[in-house]
């Protein structure tokens, strides 16, 4: 009460040390939880203002280039989360979020799991194989979306070879759009699965800090 | 002699005046006679088409087409408006191939059409042997000084090319990789984009082309960004049935996507265009049309499925997002019925003895500890 500003990790280590059959560690640290609320924000901001770029809803009535000019805002902002977190994988070597091979091995069994056909999903690292494929696509698709974006942006002053590549605006359009309703499929799917499954981890990309639960229970 | 700088004044000052070639003929007859520039030799081939470009062409007014025609080009060989026919008609073109290489200017009206080597088009009877279009166009074309497509089938195959493209057509550009290809799209092109091409390379050789090999003399702007119409687009006021007056973005207009200058040139002797009649700009010089711009009145262009039915991308859209939801509510009311979701949250929440609770502290959102009770 005294010194509030020094509460925060006083707090913390008091709240190990009162946890006896639990301890305290870190699971999301402060760069990865910045990334994604910050990513998650810009990206719903994107999503909607590209459908409505994609067909104006005659009941909002929106004012057309200001629809464009917050698509084109918040997805330079989500270009720099994006760009956040891969500097931060880059400084602590972390690849918690590339699949290897044998985590898709256990796809099979994490399927089952989620078809209700066995009890427990198969062990995992930080994300299981599902999480993996998904965010990892999301991953590549906001990096497709955003360059193929920044072709319309430009339109033909640069990027042309990206332009011939996909053969026009038209399908460029189309690509957009597809990405779009990916991203509209999978991120109700994310959040299902993140808050009945485990909401410990949910609290985790809130707070950073998991409990470890005690043994045997 | 009229200089490039004037030319390009011209070129813009022609569409909003629309009288380009009445602009631009005086002085460049007087160059001719003067011997300053050389009347062009002109050969037009017509592989796949309708013909509906020279009819464009047609569409000259002060001066006529026939007024170029005399003055201005030596319009060698084209179906549509030669005299002669035949034989004797063949043998202006040979001719021309023979005696003036690296001179004549190759105009080509049409798609290519590949299937089986091209015989689905035959255009011309050289000593009892028919001719594809697809050999004469790289015969002329690699001897021709400029290559020039027009219209949409020349440019990018267009119409012909269209879904399923039984005759497997394409633009020139694609049979003819060694030489660049100018591309004056549109279907069909404005009859001042194939006359101003035809004149800047008259006068001052190639024109600067955009990314599709069009001249950027014409196809620099998307209509949209010229058109009128877009203070409503800008405000969000759309016209939700063709025919009215408001801007036709979602009634499928493609100006967004489109790069001409309509807008301003207009057709018909500058009367009016497509949406000044309240009716979407469909397209029509973009590379992939009719296929990517169809239809027309939508957005994006419907998906086709094996066995010949199209879906819109709309509803291929809500589809997906439909199965979505149903997949998930049927897996959460699985999950609650078999125990999966309840123990799953409760597996979360372990009870233990000295669990801490925390108490807000009230000036700053931060958390404190309360004292540790057993
Ligand atoms: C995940 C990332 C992104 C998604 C999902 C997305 C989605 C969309 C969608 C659905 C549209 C409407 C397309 C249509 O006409 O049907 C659109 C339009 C557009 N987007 Fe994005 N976008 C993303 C990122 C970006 C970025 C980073 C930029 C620019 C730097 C950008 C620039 C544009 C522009 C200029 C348009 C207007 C294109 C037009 O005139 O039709 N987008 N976007
Ligand atoms: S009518 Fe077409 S070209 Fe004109 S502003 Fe609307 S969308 Fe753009």
């Amino acid at each position: 009460m005294k010194q509030p500003f020094k509460m925060r990790k006083p707090v913390l280590i008091k709240l190990k040390r009162a946890s006896i059959k639990g301890e305290m560690v870190l699971f999301q640290p402060i760069w990865v939880r910045i990334f994604h609320w910050g990513f998650a924000a810009s990206l719903t901001v994107i999503l909607l203002t590209g459908l409505e770029l994609h067909k104006p809803a005659n009941f909002l009535i929106l004012n057309y280039g200001k629809v464009l000019t917050a698509h084109l805002v918040f997805g330079w902002f989500a270009l720099g989360f994006v760009a956040l977190r891969i500097a931060d994988a880059l400084i602590q070597r972390d690849n918690s979020l590339i699949p290897k091979i044998h985590d898709l091995k256990r796809l099979p069994k994490l399927m089952a799991y989620y078809f209700f056909l066995r009890p427990a999903p198969p062990p995992s690292r930080k994300y299981n194989s599902g999480q993996l494929l998904i965010y990892f696509s999301w991953f590549l698709l906001f990096l497709v979306a955003s360059l193929l974006g920044l072709v319309s942006y430009w339109q033909g002053k640069h990027l042309i070879w990206l332009w011939h590549l996909v053969g026009g605006f038209q399908v460029l359009r189309w690509i957009k759009f597809t990405i779009t309703i990916y991203f509209l499929a999978t991120i109700p799917v994310h959040i299902y699965l993140s808050s009945t499954e485990d909401i410990s981890r949910l609290q985790a990309m809130v707070t950073g800090y998991e409990r470890k639960p005690p043994n045997n229970s | 002699m009229l200089s490039r700088r004037d030319f390009l004044k011209l070129v813009i000052k022609g569409a909003i005046m629309g009288n380009f070639c009445e602009l631009i003929a005086p002085s460049l007859a007087q160059s001719v006679v003067a011997g300053e520039v050389k009347k062009l030799p002109v050969v037009m081939i017509e592989t796949g088409t309708c013909t509906g470009d020279s009819i464009s062409l047609d569409n000259i007014w002060t001066p006529t087409f026939s007024d170029i025609l005399s003055n201005i080009v030596d319009w060698r060989y084209d179906w549509s408006m030669m005299q002669t026919q035949g034989a004797s008609a063949y043998k202006v073109l040979q001719e021309t191939y023979e005696k003036m290489p690296n001179e004549y200017i190759l105009i080509v009206q049409g798609s290519m059409i590949q299937r089986d080597n091209g015989h689905y088009n035959h255009v011309v009877f050289d000593n009892g042997k028919l001719i594809t279009g697809l050999e004469l166009v790289r015969r002329m074309g690699l001897k021709a000084k400029y290559v020039v497509a027009i219209g949409s089938c020349a440019t990018f195959g267009g119409p012909v090319a269209g879904y399923p493209n039984p005759t497997q057509a394409t633009g020139v550009q694609n049979i003819l990789p060694e030489r660049r290809v100018i591309n004056v799209s549109g279907c069909p092109a404005h009859p001042d984009w194939i006359m101003g091409t035809l004149l800047h390379l008259a006068l001052y050789g190639e024109p600067e082309l955009e990314k599709f090999g069009r001249p950027k003399l014409f196809y620099a702007e998307t209509v949209h960004n010229r058109c009128p119409r877009r203070r409503d687009y800008d405000q969000g006021i759309f016209a939700t049935d063709i025919g009215q007056k408001q801007c036709l973005f979602r009634v499928g207009c493609k100006g967004p996507v489109t790069y001409a200058d309509c807008p301003i040139r207009r057709w018909n002797d500058h009367l009016n265009w497509p949406i000044g009649c309240n009716t979407p700009c469909i397209g029509c010089t973009e590379p992939g049309y009719p296929d990517l711009m169809s239809p027309f009145t939508a957005h994006l262009p419907d998906i086709p499925f094996p066995g010949g039915t199209k879906v819109s991308t709309d509803a291929i859209g809500l589809g997906v997002l439909g199965l979505t939801s149903v997949a998930l509510v049927g897996h959460a009311a699985t999950a609650l019925y078999n125990g999966r979701l309840q123990k799953n949250l409760l597996k979360a929440s372990v009870k233990a003895p000295n669990r801490p609770s925390v108490k807000k502290v009230k000036t700053i959102h931060q958390y404190k500890l309360k004292k540790n009770m057993k």
